[in-house]
């Protein structure tokens, strides 16, 4: 037997194939929008992947340092670095701003790690160009995406940042690329007040009898020094020495240091479940109208094409053409417009992907779903057209 | 000869109690193999009923049907698959053509025989013969709208043939055609009748056809009478014109 819905298409396959190209550009949109959604969860796994920690020892009681904000003196590290299964453990600062490059704004997450010894958590794991940070003050580390160059000045708060090395895929949950600092150089960006504060605040601490005593100009000294930096850092980062259990380290350092302690899987979770969630649904939302809106389309095309056929349906079922034969035509041809659809909208998303601003992660199983659910939906969108088609009285061609 | 269609008292009702239609108040008619008749009738007389009883496009209230020794509708009788009736006992030719536009002239015919079972070269083949014993076999591989009305047409009655159906129903053939065209094509018609050894009803309100049948069906009020037509030409004259 023939194939009518393959004969059909290929007596009409301008407006098929401009049909299924149409229906395609909404495929590749549906297509990039769950590439949108990998992506995020990407860069949530890629910052908690670069940073190289097992534990993440936060401020008590809150979800930092990504979700939420987060304290700790620098100090708390010592203690944590002298526990039993703890193999590493470096202070680390996040800070999301905007920096002026060649006369555009570039939104960067400032980073401050230790930089002393290769391997601390909290660097980058690897570099595509340049060095490491080896001085203390003034050499970054830029996430190529920044558009940083090697040899670039870029000036962060009051100072000027030389960048030394490139890395690559580093960057925040939201997809900010990042840029390393060494830890004093963060933390003065991050804590470091303008000089109209430090005026104000040298000039009430000088007011005030108890941090300025008569007669004893040591202690505003002293207290104006203590005011001037910061030695907090937003979390500190822990690696597990070999055969250590994440979990009993992170037990004992949550009984002993007052701190909060996140393992990977629940910074994951808090990364994934709570701060993506919002953006997951939204997205999700987005999923099903567009794959309504496509049922639609191929609903309404599918329909309107039968419609169309209605008196070689009838003459088909006259001369004895089973049902089933002129259903299984509409289904084909339904099914071969969301081939067409699909293949298109994959090209196409894989050709705009690279232009989004943020990372746009295109699975194969994203695609395999997609293809499965895209014919799914056009067999169900085709049922409208099948239902009107059987409903074609035979009679019809004789006039009747 | 031996008999092509047989109806004996077909009643056709729609509806029931007051608004019951009686569209075929006990119709009989019969048509043997090779023969060509005519079925004329005006508005309303229950032409199309007809039409669509003898197709095995609806069943009748009561009443027989036989095709050759094959018996269609009986008296409480519930046919069971007027699809396949269709298929394998009666042909159809239209007012139009009303080809399938997507397929080619050879598989227009082939498409009735590949329906019923037949394996495409199979099909194609018998296609193939009866397009050349029309004369259209030249045109096998164009599009019908490629087609001249006339080569429309043949290829429609090669599509009706091709089964090889002991039945041919004509519904207004020649509508559309002049005097010279539409008497061809009866002429054709009874040529293929007598070469298949088909009982063809042509229904017509075709003035310039209707002296060229042999017997003439007149159905009014849903009762048909058997006339001769005026100006016919005889018995041994038929299927000349």
């Amino acid at each position: 037997m023939i194939s009518l819905a393959g004969r059909d298409i290929l007596h009409g396959w301008g407006k098929f194939v401009l049909t299924g190209v149409g229906l395609g550009l909404l495929i590749g949109v549906t297509l990039s929008m769950a590439g949108v959604y990998r992506g995020m969860i990407d860069d949530a796994q890629a910052l908690l992947d670069n940073s190289g920690a097992d534990l993440w020892v936060v401020q008590k009681d809150t979800l930092g340092p990504y979700a939420e904000p987060s304290s700790l003196n620098e100090d708390t590290e010592r203690p944590i670095r002298a526990m039993a299964g703890v193999d590493r453990a470096a202070g680390v600062t996040y800070l999301t701003m905007q920096i002026a490059h060649q006369g555009k704004d570039v939104r960067v997450m400032v980073v401050g790690a230790e930089f002393a010894q290769p391997g601390e958590p909290g660097q980058p794991p690897h570099l595509i160009a340049g060095r490491r940070i080896v001085q203390a003050h003034y050499e970054a580390v830029a996430d190529v995406k920044t558009g940083f160059a090697i040899g670039d000045q870029v000036k962060v708060r009051r100072n000027t940042f030389r960048i030394v090395g490139l890395t690559s895929r580093m960057v925040s949950s939201g997809g900010d690329p990042m840029l390393f600092l060494s830890l004093k150089d963060a933390q003065e960006a991050q804590f470091e007040k303008d000089s109209d504060a430090i005026v104000r605040q040298r000039a009430r601490t000088a007011s005030s009898p108890v941090l300025n005593p008569p007669g004893n100009p040591a202690v505003l000294e002293a207290v104006n020094a203590a005011q001037a930096g910061s030695t907090n850092v937003n979390a500190v980062l822990v690696t597990v020495a070999a055969g250590s259990d994440p979990d009993a380290v992170a037990a004992a350092i949550r009984r002993w240091q007052r701190v909060t302690v996140y393992t990977r899987a629940q910074m994951e979770e808090i990364l994934v479940d709570k701060m993506i969630a919002n953006s997951a649904r939204q997205i999700g939302m987005f999923l099903v109208i567009l794959a309504i809106v496509s049922a639609a389309i191929v609903a309404f095309i599918i329909y309107t094409m039968t419609i169309g056929k209605i008196r070689e349906i009838a003459v088909l079922k006259l001369i004895g053409t089973r049902n089933r034969t002129i259903a299984g035509m509409i289904l084909q041809q339904a099914l071969g417009l969301g081939l067409i659809g699909f293949a298109v909208g994959k090209i196409a998303a894989s050709f705009w992907a690279p232009f989004f601003p943020k990372y746009v992660l295109l699975l194969p199983a994203d695609s395999v779903r997609g293809f499965l659910a895209v014919m799914a939906i056009c067999a169900l969108a085709s049922l409208l057209a099948i239902h009107a088609a059987l409903k074609v009285d035979p009679a019809e061609a004789i006039g009747g | 000869m031996a008999e092509g269609i047989r109806i004996e008292n077909l009643i056709k009702t729609y509806g029931s109690g007051d608004t019951a239609v009686h569209a075929l108040r006990g119709v009989n008619m019969s048509v043997a193999k090779g023969e060509v008749v005519g079925l004329i009738g005006p508005s309303g007389s229950g032409k199309s009923t007809l039409l669509k009883c003898l197709g095995a496009v609806i069943e009748p209230t009561s009443g027989r049907m036989t095709i050759g020794d094959r018996v269609i509708y009986d008296d409480g009788w519930k046919v069971g698959d007027l699809r396949a009736l269709r298929r394998d006992l009666i042909g159809f030719i239209f007012q139009a053509p009303y080809l399938i536009p997507f397929l080619d002239v050879t598989d227009n015919v082939a498409l009735l025989p590949m329906l019923a079972g037949k394996s495409n070269a199979q099909a194609r083949k018998e296609a193939r013969k009866l397009l050349e014993a029309l004369d259209v076999a030249h045109r096998a591989a164009a599009m019908p709208s490629q087609l001249s009305g006339g080569e429309q047409q043949r290829v429609a009655i090669a599509r009706a043939l091709v089964n090889r159906p002991p039945v041919i129903l004509a519904d207004e053939p020649t509508a559309p055609l002049d005097s010279v065209r539409a008497l061809a094509v009866v002429d054709l018609l009874n040529t293929m009748a007598r070469q298949f050894e088909t009982a063809i009803i042509i229904v017509t309100h075709d003035e310039k056809i209707i002296p060229t049948f042999r017997r003439l069906y007149n159905i009014r009020d849903g009762v048909t009478v058997e006339e001769a037509p005026a100006g016919s030409p005889g018995p041994d004259d038929a299927g000349k014109s």
